[in-house]
């Protein structure tokens, strides 16, 4: 029985202490909440913040359930919006761009050499789902590219970031993923890109907010500033990323 | 420590350990109407994961008995040199970590895993399938089971076997109608034990099946997919599936209380709370 007792108190000491140790805020470092797509770039470009990475909407979500960020990097502009729409964060700036890729396995099982080819029945094709901002693009493309029910109805699973898509793909386990080409590059020899012509893309901004409830803003409006500081987008480029303003066509590529 | 501190300070501490444990489950409750829970019971995405749920932990209960009767049967009567390391082997998938199993399941049953190029040679690919979910379902669900039916098999009096084989009858007929009677108590706990940690069943699941409404994505799954598309959803799924979890947990209190030893009960109860 006295044991008995020594265990529960023992157990209830160490809840105690957990208890104290989640409600004792960090005094420095800010929590970025960014899309899996920035897992690479956004800690080499400020190592010092802490991270957490996911698909934007399932950050969106935690968000308004009251999770602890200082600053939200989405890959869209809707949902960093909406959240402005309803108060829970500044306005949100367009910070980077990116474009969609196909990705498939080095060893190609089902041959596939275009976007075309993912209409072949049988074909095992990975895509996020829809509410994560990299399945709205990819369903954006297909319906672009009037492809929608050939190519969806290969799909063998939905995930719920950009980056399951993509490790189903190098593990070999899908035929094909829609991803980021920023992604694609992270896993060189593992997977080949197949490009998707430029008339079909979407338009990919990433956008970045201060979150409404941080308490330390003026840290997190210089990670903002940094993000959009020229290093800071040297910096995004060096991964991959496209720059936030897109550069003004020069005459002689515009033909036709 | 005085007679009556102890007493208070154990009454505390089991009042925090109730509220504690209780709250999440009563807050699931208390954050939707039953109307808006019963609203969400008729929609697609639910529906489709309660199917694949039920679907996918039958067939994987049903191979767990079929498998691991036997093998419970022979680890609890035969002695055996690298039998402790047998039953250790069994145990292991209860303490893997999910994800961990989800990865091992990969690299054995996937495509480019030990045995994909086998399995593709009769045309057999499994990671996207709803037998990937069977799999990964028994795989994590199936040592609750053998536990509880090598400790139920080992309380069943030897001399009622023995009884029954000079009387006659051989080793089939004794297992049958003497050995199973006598343990189906236990057996039967720790089928609704590994059932219940089936139908909780997601990391394993989600890294080798993946997640597609009416094929793989079973209601953990869906409540994972749905948390930031539809709350109200992910309520409803959470309620059924604490709602399974107390029937079960109902169910096998009171066929225990009539079957079996509080203690080895209690032992493979740890085993549920991992489930969560």
């Amino acid at each position: 029985m006295t044991r008995a007792l020594a265990s529960l108190l023992a157990c209830a000491a160490l809840l105690a202490g957990f208890a104290a140790r989640a409600n004792a805020t960090p005094k420095s470092g800010l929590t970025v909440f960014a899309a899996s797509s920035l897992t690479d770039a956004l800690p080499a470009l400020d190592p010092s913040e802490k991270y957490s990475f996911g698909g934007s909407n399932t950050l969106e979500a935690q968000i308004l359930q009251g999770a602890p960020a200082d600053v939200f990097a989405s890959a869209n502009m809707t949902i960093p919006q909406a959240l402005y729409a309803k108060g829970v964060c500044s306005k949100p700036v367009v910070f980077t761009r990116n474009t969609l890729v196909i990705v498939v396995p080095r060893s190609n099982p089902a041959g596939i050499k275009t976007v075309y080819d993912l209409t072949k029945p049988g074909v095992k094709l990975d895509i996020a789902n829809s509410g994560v901002p990299v399945g709205s693009y990819t369903l954006q493309i297909l319906k672009n590219m009037n492809l929608s029910a050939a190519v969806l109805k290969n799909v063998v699973s939905q995930e719920t970031n950009v980056r399951e898509v993509l490790s189903k793909v190098a593990l070999g386990e899908a035929d094909a993923g829609f991803v980021y080409s920023t992604d694609a590059r992270t896993v060189p020899g593992k997977v080949t890109v197949i490009k998707l012509p430029a008339w079909a893309q979407p338009k990919v901004e990433y956008g970045i907010c201060i979150v409404g409830s941080s308490s330390n803003k003026a840290a997190a409006q210089t990670f903002v500033n940094l993000v959009l500081s020229k290093a800071g987008q040297a910096k995004l480029e060096s991964f991959g990323f496209l720059p936030r303003v897109k550069p003004k066509p020069a005459p002689k590529t515009k033909r036709k | 420590m005085g007679r009556r501190a102890f007493g208070a300070s154990v009454a505390v501490a089991t009042a925090v350990a109730l509220c504690f444990l209780l709250l999440p489950v009563v807050a699931l409750f208390a954050h939707t109407s039953p109307a808006n829970l019963l609203d969400q019971l008729s929609n697609p995405v639910v529906k489709d994961a309660f199917v694949v749920s039920l679907k996918t932990s039958l067939v994987a209960q049903l191979l767990i008995v079929l498998f691991g009767t036997p093998t419970a049967y022979l680890l609890a009567t035969e002695r055996f040199r690298g039998r402790s390391l047998a039953i250790t082997l069994v145990e292991l998938p209860l303490v893997l970590p999910p994800a961990v199993a989800g990865i091992g399941l990969l690299a054995a049953f996937g495509r480019m895993g030990l045995l994909g190029s086998t399995l593709d040679a009769f045309g057999i690919q499994l990671p996207f399938t709803q037998t990937a979910v069977t799999i990964a379902v028994a795989y994590v669900a199936s040592p609750l089971y053998i536990r509880q039916a090598i400790a139920a098999f080992e309380a069943t009096d030897p001399n009622l076997a023995a009884a029954s084989r000079t009387l006659g009858a051989g080793p089939a007929r004794t297992f049958f109608r003497v050995v199973l009677p006598l343990a189906r108590g236990g057996l039967a706990a720790g089928l609704a034990l590994s059932f219940a940690r089936g139908l909780g069943e997601f990391g394993a699941t989600i890294m080798f099946a993946g997640s597609l409404q009416k094929v793989t994505q079973t209601l953990p799954l869906a409540i994972y997919a749905e948390f930031d598309v539809n709350f109200d959803a992910t309520l409803a799924m959470g309620c059924v599936l604490v709602l399974i979890s107390v029937i079960l947990l109902i169910a096998l209190r009171t066929g225990l209380t009539w079957q079996r030893s509080r203690s080895t009960a209690s032992t493979s109860l740890f085993g549920l709370s991992r489930s969560t």
